[in-house]
């Protein structure tokens, strides 16, 4: 299940990404209903966090009226009409990735598969990812290190 | 209340009386959105209206103004800004300062269009703004503070790091008459002075938390607007360009750029190219210097950097910019070359709150009075010699504490050169008393006139033309027809430059109404008036800005207003002028060598473009009526100061 990673090297704390959503969902702009969120630590710290569709959510354990559940493909999903806006989605979650908004819990669905964050992220600091393709470039990026003495030994730049 | 018929704006401002400590929430006028858009437009209006000539900067009857734009807090780039709009201290007329960061924002969501302060207070104060919610708290523990502690002391006052500050330092409380407003910490208000005004005001700071939402009169429209802006901003030619040099290095990257034109700022505007240009250039500032790259809320530009220097005597310095701006007005125009003391000063400048283009004018204006004799080492407390970074450093800090020469100093160098005297004059480099920004007429001859005609003084951001800069030729025969594009891409042809700056001023007059960044539109040259003829229908829902003749009509009402705002007190065109370093002296050496500013002929094709008196350079009754500005030409007239016709 691919969900929206956010490299942290790259974001910049524009918040498009929060205007984006917000968009996308309410049709007006405002932060404070965007399912995605870019934080800025002081004094060099932005990063965009947003739901990681998790395989066993525990929003979804947490919610007393089941009305959070995990989609056969994948999607974690919030059915408005049974939530009751408790929160308790909000206190379970560990990334601060949903949140109760006029009385619904209302979090990531990445936009039918075409989120609108991503594209309106300038930097390219967000991307649909697996988690398996999120592993791939890391293990790419360890190889990078390891094997960078013996190809300077090479006369490899 | 009456539901605000327009969308893009709240509808509603507030009012804050700081002499009787109360606070009104009023409707937005529906006119101020039809003839002057928002943002510093607007804001023109209440300023000419409610702050007439006698008006001391400085006394409770000056107006600061925070203002933000239709466009403002939507996801139409880069829109994330406000303006501050007053009577300035440093040079006694239209004082006016753009920034960026989050709080223009979020004063749109807490559902505010504007802050009209007024007055002052008995004892220091704050304005808290947490929706709606609005109030004046005690800001006793807050003095003396500077802009990062005050923002941080905030933000555990309300228990929430959301909150969006815009303060000043204790440059600001000491009345140096170009201290800024710090916002979100890194960002300023810069020029002018407002920082003073807030200073005078006993007002520290405003802070906003706003949970609110901007709505749009076309949700699809702006949404399809934005996509082709985020394109536009991101890849193609200009994208491409952009990131090079913008999201790459900052506006740094500009330092290369201007040496090798010419046009870099050095010895006090002296020359205009800086033998160790590199040691305070892109490529040092991003091999040893950038630790994190930043941008303000919702832009596609990204151009903010952090920098953090790792060794030598400022080693621990770790701050966002410098700017070009400032490693011109701190280094090369200083003539020096140690980048860590810039980024030092650059620094201290953020934290006391002063403006970095016009505390670098005063400490070389100090550097060329040490250097012919002016000021002793006695009178100084030091030696001060061009290039020390040092020195340099050491006087930032006693500018803004006002200590002995900074107390000199902190008054502007128009001012400084009258005190010290000794024809120290002839190297205050200001126009109308504003400390001229990092550019240089002689190799970029608009520039000069854009310098001199600028309504605050000697800045580039109300009018600079990059077309003719880097002679954007596909650009310039698309805007201005073949006919005339030879002279107009050339930078050292005085030739139709009256015209293409009238015509930029104009363009930024809509800029600074959106309120959207000069990137984009100075550089690259993308946004034109029917771009903003495309988003503004659509996001206010008012029609007739539909039509580029009517957003052309807006943008000559509010230069001609603020133009009005000076004529008022005085100025005409014997002010639109530059120091005789430009107007007289030769450019000593590089492309541009032996050049001067040839103004006049300039000055009289914009004043012809405007439709204003060649001669005095005042306006005239028919022009000010073509724009609807007919009480204007009457109040004008009252004050003696329209030209026949």
């Amino acid at each position: 299940m691919p969900y929206i990673f956010c490299y942290p090297e790259r974001c910049t704390g524009c918040r498009a990404c929060e205007l984006a959503c917000s968009g996308a969902h309410e049709g007006i702009f405002g932060p404070s209903n965007a399912r995605i969120r870019a934080i800025r630590e002081e004094p060099a710290i932005d990063i965009a966090i947003t739901c990681r569709q998790c395989a066993k959510p525990p929003c979804a354990t947490a919610c007393p009226t089941a009305a959070i559940r995990k989609r056969r493909d994948g999607l974690v999903e919030v059915d408005g009409s049974r939530c009751i806006g408790c929160g308790a989605c909000a206190e379970a979650c560990p990334f601060g990735a949903i949140h109760v908004f006029k009385g619904i819990a209302i979090k990531c669905d990445l936009c039918g598969g075409d989120p609108a964050c991503v594209r309106q992220c300038a930097p390219d600091a967000l991307k649909l990812m697996t988690s398996e393709q999120v592993a791939a470039e890391k293990r790419r990026e360890h190889a990078d290190v390891l094997m960078r003495p013996a190809l300077r030994k090479l006369g490899v730049k | 209340m009456m539901v605000f018929p327009y969308k893009g704006y709240t509808g509603r401002y507030l009012r804050a009386d700081l002499t009787r400590g109360k606070i009104a929430e009023l409707p937005l006028e529906r006119e101020w959105a039809r003839h002057y858009i928002g943002g510093s437009g607007m804001a023109s209006r209440i300023l000419y209206d409610e702050v007439p000539p006698k008006v001391d900067p400085l006394s409770p009857k000056n107006l600061l103004i925070f203002a933000t734009g239709p466009i403002t807090g939507t996801v139409y780039p880069p829109s994330g800004r406000y303006c501050v709009v007053t009577k300035a201290p440093l040079t006694g007329i239209w004082g006016e300062a753009h920034s960026g960061g989050y709080f223009g924002p979020d004063l749109k969501y807490a559902g505010y269009d504007l802050i009209v302060i007024q007055g002052r207070s008995a004892k220091p104060v704050y304005l808290m703004i947490d929706d709606k919610k609005v109030e004046l708290r005690s800001a006793k523990q807050l003095w003396g503070k500077n802009t990062s502690e005050t923002t941080t002391m905030i933000e555990e006052e309300f228990g929430d790091r959301r909150v969006r500050v815009a303060c000043i330092g204790p440059a600001g409380e000491r009345l140096v008459k170009f201290a800024c407003i710090m916002n979100d910490r890194s960002r300023a208000a810069g020029r002018t002075g407002a920082g003073a005004v807030m200073g005078s005001k006993n007002l520290k700071a405003v802070a906003v938390r706003g949970t609110g939402a901007v709505e749009v009169a076309d949700f699809d429209r702006v949404w399809k607007l934005t996509e082709e802006a985020h394109e536009r901003y991101t890849r193609g030619e200009w994208g491409k360009a952009s990131h090079d040099s913008l999201y790459r290095y900052g506006t740094p990257g500009l330092v290369k750029w201007e040496n090798e034109i010419g046009r870099l700022p050095t010895k006090g505007h002296y020359a205009g190219v800086f033998e160790y240009a590199d040691d305070i250039g892109p490529d040092r500032f991003e091999r040893e210097f950038i630790t994190h790259r930043r941008s303000c809320m919702n832009c596609r530009i990204q151009c903010k950097k952090v920098s953090y220097v790792r060794s030598g005597p400022y080693a621990g310095t770790l701050s966002e910019g410098p700017e070009y701006e400032t490693i011109v007005a701190l280094g090369s125009n200083c003539m020096i070359r140690d980048f860590p003391a810039v980024m030092r000063a650059n620094q201290l400048c953020n934290l006391y709150g002063m403006d970095t283009i016009s505390c670098g004018g005063a400490v070389s204006f100090a550097m060329e009075c040490f250097e012919r004799g002016a000021l002793s080492e006695r009178e100084l407390g030091m030696q001060l010699r061009w290039g020390d970074g040092d020195a340099m450093v050491k006087l930032v800090e006693m500018i803004a504490a006002r200590k002995e020469i900074g107390n000199v100093l902190a008054e502007g160098v128009r001012a400084a050169a009258k005190r010290i005297g000794k024809g120290s004059g002839r190297w205050a480099i200001h126009v109308k008393g504003l400390e001229i920004s990092g550019q240089d007429g002689r190799p970029h001859q608009s520039a000069g006139l854009t310098h001199a005609i600028s309504v605050i003084g000697g800045a580039h951001l109300r009018a600079l033309s990059s077309l003719d800069e880097l002679d954007y030729r596909d650009t310039i025969i698309v805007r201005y027809g073949k006919a005339k594009s030879k002279e107009l891409g050339d930078r050292l042809s005085t030739k139709y430059k009256g015209m293409l700056v009238k015509d930029v001023e104009d363009l930024y007059a809509i800029v600074d109404a959106l309120i959207t960044c000069k990137y984009g539109t100075m550089w690259p040259p993308v946004y034109y008036f029917d771009d903003y003829a495309r988003i503004l229908p659509a996001v206010t829902g008012i029609k007739e800005f539909g039509r580029v003749k009517e957003v052309r009509m807006a943008a000559e009402r509010i230069v001609n207003l603020k133009r009005a705002f000076n004529a008022r007190l005085g100025l005409d065109r014997k002010d639109d002028t530059l120091p005789e370093r430009f107007l007289k002296n030769p450019m000593p050496h590089g492309p541009a060598k032996g050049r001067v500013v040839d103004l006049e002929p300039m000055l009289d094709e914009y004043y012809r473009e405007r439709g204003w008196d060649v001669r005095t350079g005042l306006q005239k009754r028919s022009t000010l009526k073509k724009f609807g500005l007919a009480d204007v030409a009457r109040d004008l007239a009252k004050y003696k100061r329209l030209a026949k016709g």
